[in-house]
């Protein structure tokens, strides 16, 4: 035994000297939160604008992913609760300046909006849909003649979503890496590009997949620009923030950040769109999935990553 | 710019892409400290498959077990991603050059694509255990050794493509 760890208090297993207790469901779920978000504010978007005819695939189709991504994260969320039974008192505590409550609450009002959505368009999707009982069908008119006023709500609450899976992060002043400003955009700009990644794979239409492509490059090309402030930021900061960042520049986290995050999610999908757009035939799938793999390994690296910056050294 | 269109595959001059892939040698011992290798990552798969499945015999296994270690997993090696760089960029250059389309596969007019996998599977199989022999593939022994002016690196340049050439005759009904 080290005794001067144990008297200086620095041996508490999990939390001295670096805090380990988010595990595979936190990053899962903030992938999964940003890719339904993602899809969700895009659906929400051309309905807004009066595109839902050319846009197919971006307002009916993809929207499915949503409610069953929320499902599946809130489900991994309750699997990381220690006290699982007590998971409804985040609904009884209302604490403005607590981002968890905020996500709850968030998460509360946009699932459902998902489903909705999803069920407005059944009929449209399965022409054989039939809900059963009249309320319903009442219902539904009655979703589709608002519409426009549904997507309005479905956008905002989608960017807070997005942007939430950041603050979650940042929220955390002890830990260095994910306490900046900066972690709010970039999580929901990453969940938006992985969003339209996702519809992109989804849409069968030339066109569409176009003008998705376009947008997605831009959210790339943004999501880039974020990391390097990110980086900058840090290195301009104190001892424990340039500690931080060099986790990701020359140390543990180097390889695997700038390889499968910038290179394969970002760069490399990006330079693939690039030439689909010049009508080089690229496989279809392909700019996606690397997208998709790339949003899985930020959210995995940030997450693993912050809980091992610490102030105390 | 466009040779989508074109249905016959497009491959780089065999004399530039030679030149080409010894500057790239160069350019990569000078930033890496290291030659080119592909079999590596192989290896590399091989032993992380076997630690996975059964961690006890890997180890013990004489030559596996010097792969394996507690710090990191046998994948972490500079070679594996390489060899990832070089999947990426041969869809790239397959991308640009219209080669890219969909799963084709290419063989003799005597034999089906079946056959041909087949027999490809085997020969990468035999290839994977001859190199593991020679130290590395033609890319890491060959190619890089004889870049460093190893003698060893020129007798198994010589030996595989002595060796291929003249077993080239038996296998030439899969091609011709």
């Amino acid at each position: 035994m080290k005794e001067e760890l144990f008297v200086s208090g620095r041996n508490i297993p999990n939390i001295d000297p670096y805090l380990n207790i988010w595990h595979w469901q936190i990053p899962l779920y903030l992938f999964l939160g940003g890719l339904a978000a993602g899809v969700l504010f895009f659906a929400g978007y051309f309905v807004v604008r009066g595109k839902e005819k050319k846009m197919q695939a971006t307002v009916k189709w993809a929207p499915i992913i949503a409610p069953i991504a929320l499902v599946l994260g809130l489900g991994a969320l309750f699997w990381d609760l220690k006290h699982k039974l007590y998971f409804w008192q985040l609904y009884t505590t209302i604490r403005l300046e607590s981002p968890m409550g905020w996500g709850a609450w968030t998460l509360m009002i946009i699932t459902p909006i998902s489903f909705v959505w999803v069920a407005s368009y059944m009929k449209e999707i399965f022409p054989w849909w039939d809900w059963k009982f009249k309320f319903l069908d009442k219902f539904e008119a009655f979703v589709i003649k608002y519409r426009v006023y549904l997507a309005w709500v479905m956008m905002i609450y989608s960017i807070i979503l997005g942007v939430y899976t950041g603050i979650l992060l940042s929220a955390f002043n002890a830990r260095p890496l994910w306490n900046t400003s900066i972690l709010g955009p970039l999580f929901l700009v990453s969940g938006f590009s992985t969003g339209l990644a996702a519809t992109i794979w989804i849409s069968k239409d030339e066109k569409e997949r176009k003008i998705l492509s376009r947008i997605d490059l831009i959210f790339i090309f943004v999501e880039l620009f974020l990391i390097v402030h990110l980086f900058m930021g840090f290195l301009a900061g104190s001892e424990t923030a340039i500690e931080a960042a060099r986790l990701f520049l020359g140390g543990q986290f180097t390889v695997s950040f700038w390889v499968f995050v910038v290179l394969l999610g970002l760069i490399f999908p990006a330079t693939l769109e690039t030439l689909e757009l010049w009508g080089y035939h690229v496989p279809k799938w392909l700019p996606s999935a690397l997208i998709l793999f790339g949003g899985f390994m930020f959210r995995f690296i940030m997450v693993e990553a912050g809980q091992i910056t610490r102030y105390l050294y | 710019m466009k040779n989508t269109m074109d249905n016959q595959p497009k491959y780089i001059n065999p004399y530039l892409g030679g030149v080409l892939l010894g500057l790239l040698i160069i350019v990569t011992v000078f930033i890496t400290g290291r030659g080119l290798g592909a079999s590596g990552a192989i290896k590399s798969s091989v032993v992380t498959t076997a630690n996975t499945i059964s961690p006890e015999s890997t180890k013990e296994n004489a030559y596996m077990g010097q792969f394996v270690s507690d710090d990191h997993s046998p994948m972490y090696t500079w070679l594996v991603f390489e060899s990832l760089g070089v999947f990426l960029g041969g869809l790239l250059s397959g991308i640009i050059f219209g080669r890219v389309k969909k799963f084709r596969t290419d063989h003799g007019p005597k034999i089906t694509s079946r056959k041909r996998l087949i027999f490809a599977l085997i020969g990468g199989a035999l290839f994977g255990i001859g190199s593991q022999f020679g130290r590395g593939c033609t890319s890491g022994a060959a190619l890089s050794g004889s870049a460093t002016f190893a003698l060893g690196g020129v007798i198994v340049m010589f030996s595989i493509f002595g060796t291929g050439y003249i077993l080239a005759y038996f296998f030439r009904k899969l091609w011709i």
